[in-house]
């Protein structure tokens, strides 16, 4: 018997069986109405969020649109910023402080993630420790390199109280142990060449588990880069990369600083190195090692010294589309310098309505205004979390170079809130 | 509806109205069946072109490498070598070492709910086992991390190589992060899946099998080793099977707790690297020419180590376990 019309109706008799009286079902009630309902309900609440939030029912930044000249403040639109981890506290701090009701989204996946990122021009900046080499030049033609902060990159250890000498607060190393240690030349933490730099100390006879950076990583370009300079045998064989070698057995890699610093807190033995940030707020039993620098001295790593470093360097700053791939402040001339500082860079494009098709002025206004923000107010952010606030000579360039970005072949107007 | 005659082809439409019963009626039910058929088919078109995109994407590097790439042991992005065997071995080593530990115990576990345990503790003790599959893998990584690596480290490690160290499987000094902590956290994570099919399927043979044996003085254990667990074998073969898929698409976990070295693992306390864990670890990485696809193209492998562990899981359960149940069929 076929079907009729909408919904499910059953219809039930039963042929009767002698006297009995006949079976009546009900009709079962159709699914199709309640099916509907929810239907709708669920259309009518989504259309009134979406437009809701199209028509900006849930902004909740300032209102006004004028700002201190006169001018027209820009629409608030969000910025995305993928990279380093490196500076990644730092970022965290800025983006809650950047309040003109733009949203600054940040997201701390490694120096690599971050030019990627920018190549693929899917983030409106990146972060990375590591210099665009000219082959990721090439890849993202049009992008500037700017440095927006300086930090120290500090070998860890987790190793009890008891192995400092009388007096000593922390051990010794140079990069040559350093690179003994992290190829595994160097397999017990009471080897002679360590013990030699740390001779009051009472190294225990126990293996060493170097931890690196299993992701790409400014940081490990860092530290490779200054490990080769100290190490004829690591410069040959290996020399500087955002990869940590592929072929050292016997040592346990881990994403993001903030995995390196979390695998030596909870592992005995162990010895990692991680940006200056997270080597002091790990808390104990982390130990700070001193990294021997070009005069002989032993430099535990902190704000004035990684800031000595970086005004000793005296480097010459390329434009922001020039090369910066031999930008280091490595081994820096100085007495009381710290050895293993580095620049971080912002990459952003200089051509922004043509790097990014769906970008509006606003947009533009915006990410400029945050870069200036960044080279100024921002850098007073530096010192309490271990970074180096960069000296006027940077933020003079890095304005220059945030000067060049355009939109629409015109530079970009600026407006700031009153 | 039946052709005219038995030998002339059946036209399209025809074929099409014997198959698809909702087409024959007008109106709603071949709305009906239009809307799920849609959604049938969408299901399938996504999987393909899951596949094409990776495909797709992989095609630089499995140009580029070829043959070499599925046997190459070599995996250094910085001198533009790719092999892809350590991290099958990883994924092989990780996933089978976690079956092993886990199957017997989830086995026992379905065993213990379905046939000893009193009916009050059985909806309970189900339920919170099938919770610990809803736990965030992130969350087991945690676990590894913090409470699971000290243990090993120091508990279980030494004790193996003091007792088992002959076998060679256990060479290297243990420092808690290697594939075995690796294969303990997804035996972990992969006992509650095991459990629940294992669980559903034993308690669906029905109860004339084991009247049937009891009735011919089969004891428990008998009634439940040649009655119930021979009936179920399919679908316990199954879920075990749904447990390895699990283990070897495992990412947040194994690489909070494998240690991340690119290299194939020669003992259970190396440090090892699984086909995900490379992918979580690398994608964005860029430290070398073709990296990205190629590490695209070791996806793809894992598809087809997944696609052929499931294929030879189906024809065993086929052709191997229906011949020989025999009379419990």
């Amino acid at each position: 018997m076929s079907g009729s019309g909408s919904g499910m109706s059953g219809s039930g008799t039963t042929t009767g069986q002698g006297s009995n009286p006949p079976i009546i079902q009900r009709k079962p009630k159709s699914m199709l109405p309640l099916i509907a309902g929810v239907v709708v309900v669920i259309i009518v609440v989504l259309g009134l969020g979406i437009g809701g939030y199209s028509a900006g029912w849930f902004k909740t930044a300032s209102t006004s649109t004028t700002g201190s000249a006169g001018c027209t403040l820009p629409a608030q639109t969000s910025i995305v910023g993928t990279g380093s981890t490196l500076v990644a506290p730092l970022m965290d701090v800025w983006e809650s402080f950047y309040w003109t009701g733009t949203v600054v989204n940040y997201n701390a996946l490694g120096s690599s993630a971050g030019i990627t990122a920018i190549t693929g021009k899917t983030v409106d900046f990146g972060a990375s420790d590591a210099p665009l080499n000219p082959a990721q030049r090439g890849a993202a033609a049009g992008v500037l390199e700017m440095p927006e902060s300086a930090g120290g990159v500090v070998p860890i250890y987790n190793l009890p109280s008891t192995v400092y000498g009388t007096g000593q607060t922390h051990l010794n190393f140079n990069g040559t142990v350093l690179a003994a240690i992290f190829d595994r030349s160097i397999t017990n933490w009471n080897s002679t060449a360590l013990q030699a730099l740390n001779p009051t100390a009472h190294l225990p006879n126990i293996g060493i588990t170097p931890v690196h950076r299993s992701d790409g990583s400014g940081t490990t370009f860092i530290f490779t880069s200054f490990l080769s300079l100290d190490n004829q045998t690591w410069n040959q064989t290996w020399g500087k990369g955002t990869g940590w070698p592929t072929n050292i057995s016997g040592e346990v890699g881990q994403a993001h600083n903030a995995g390196v610093a979390a695998y030596v807190v909870e592992n005995a033995d162990t010895i990692g190195y991680v940006d200056l940030n997270y080597a002091l707020t790990s808390g104990t039993p982390v130990g700070v090692g001193a990294v021997q620098n070009p005069k002989g001295a032993y430099i535990v790593a902190n704000v004035t010294d990684t800031a000595s470093a970086l005004t000793d360097s005296n480097v010459h700053l390329p434009a922001g589309n020039g090369d910066w791939y031999n930008v280091s402040l490595l081994n820096a001339p100085g007495a009381g310098d710290y050895p293993i500082t580095s620049l971080t860079y912002l990459l952003f494009y200089q051509n922004l309505s043509k790097a990014y098709s769906s970008y509006t002025l606003a947009n533009a206004e915006n990410l400029v205004d945050f870069l200036h923000w960044v080279v100024t107010t921002g850098q007073s952010y530096s010192k309490p979390l271990f970074y180096v606030p960069l000296p006027t000579s940077i933020t003079l360039a890095d304005d220059v170079t945030i000067n060049s970005v355009t939109f629409d072949g015109a530079v970009i107007p600026v407006c700031v809130p009153t | 509806m039946a052709s005219s005659t038995p030998s002339s082809r059946l036209s399209f439409r025809r074929r099409f109205t014997k198959a698809f019963r909702g087409f024959r009626e007008k109106g709603a039910d071949r709305l009906f069946l239009g809307l799920v058929g849609g959604a049938g088919i969408s299901v399938l078109l996504l999987a393909l072109a899951l596949v094409g995109v990776l495909y797709y994407t992989a095609t630089p590097s499995i140009r580029a490498f070829g043959l070499r790439f599925l046997l190459g042991s070599t995996w250094n992005p910085a001198a533009g070598v790719y092999g892809v065997l350590p991290f099958v071995f990883g994924t092989l080593i990780t996933g089978g070492v976690a079956l092993l530990l886990a199957v017997p115990l989830a086995l026992g576990a379905s065993i213990f709910l379905t046939t000893q345990a009193p009916l009050w503790m059985r909806r309970p003790v189900g339920t919170a086992i099938e919770l610990l599959a809803a736990v965030p893998s992130v969350i087991y990584g945690f676990w590894g991390i913090f409470v699971l690596e000290p243990f090993m480290r120091y508990s279980v490690e030494p004790q193996l190589r003091i007792y088992l160290g002959w076998t060679g499987l256990f060479d290297g000094t243990p420092i808690g992060t290697d594939v075995l902590t690796a294969s303990v956290i997804l035996a972990v994570m992969v006992v509650p899946t095991i459990t629940a099919v294992s669980r559903d399927t034993l308690s669906a043979v029905p109860a004339a099998q084991k009247e049937a044996a009891l009735s011919i003085g089969a004891t428990e254990w008998e009634v439940t080793r040649h009655a119930t667990i021979p009936y179920a074998r399919a679908g316990i073969v199954g879920g075990i099977i749904l447990g390895l898929g699990r283990a070897i698409g495992e990412t947040m976990a194994v690489t909070m707790t494998i240690g991340n070295h690119d290299a194939i693992p020669t003992s259970l306390f190396s440090q090892g690297q699984t086909i995900a864990s490379l992918i979580a670890n690398e994608l964005l990485s860029n430290t070398g020419p073709l990296q990205y696809s190629a590490i695209l193209e070791a996806g793809l492998v894992l598809l087809g180590i997944s696609l052929s562990v499931n294929a030879i899981a189906r024809l065993l359960v086929w052709k191997v376990l229906r011949i020989s149940r025999g009379i419990v069929e």
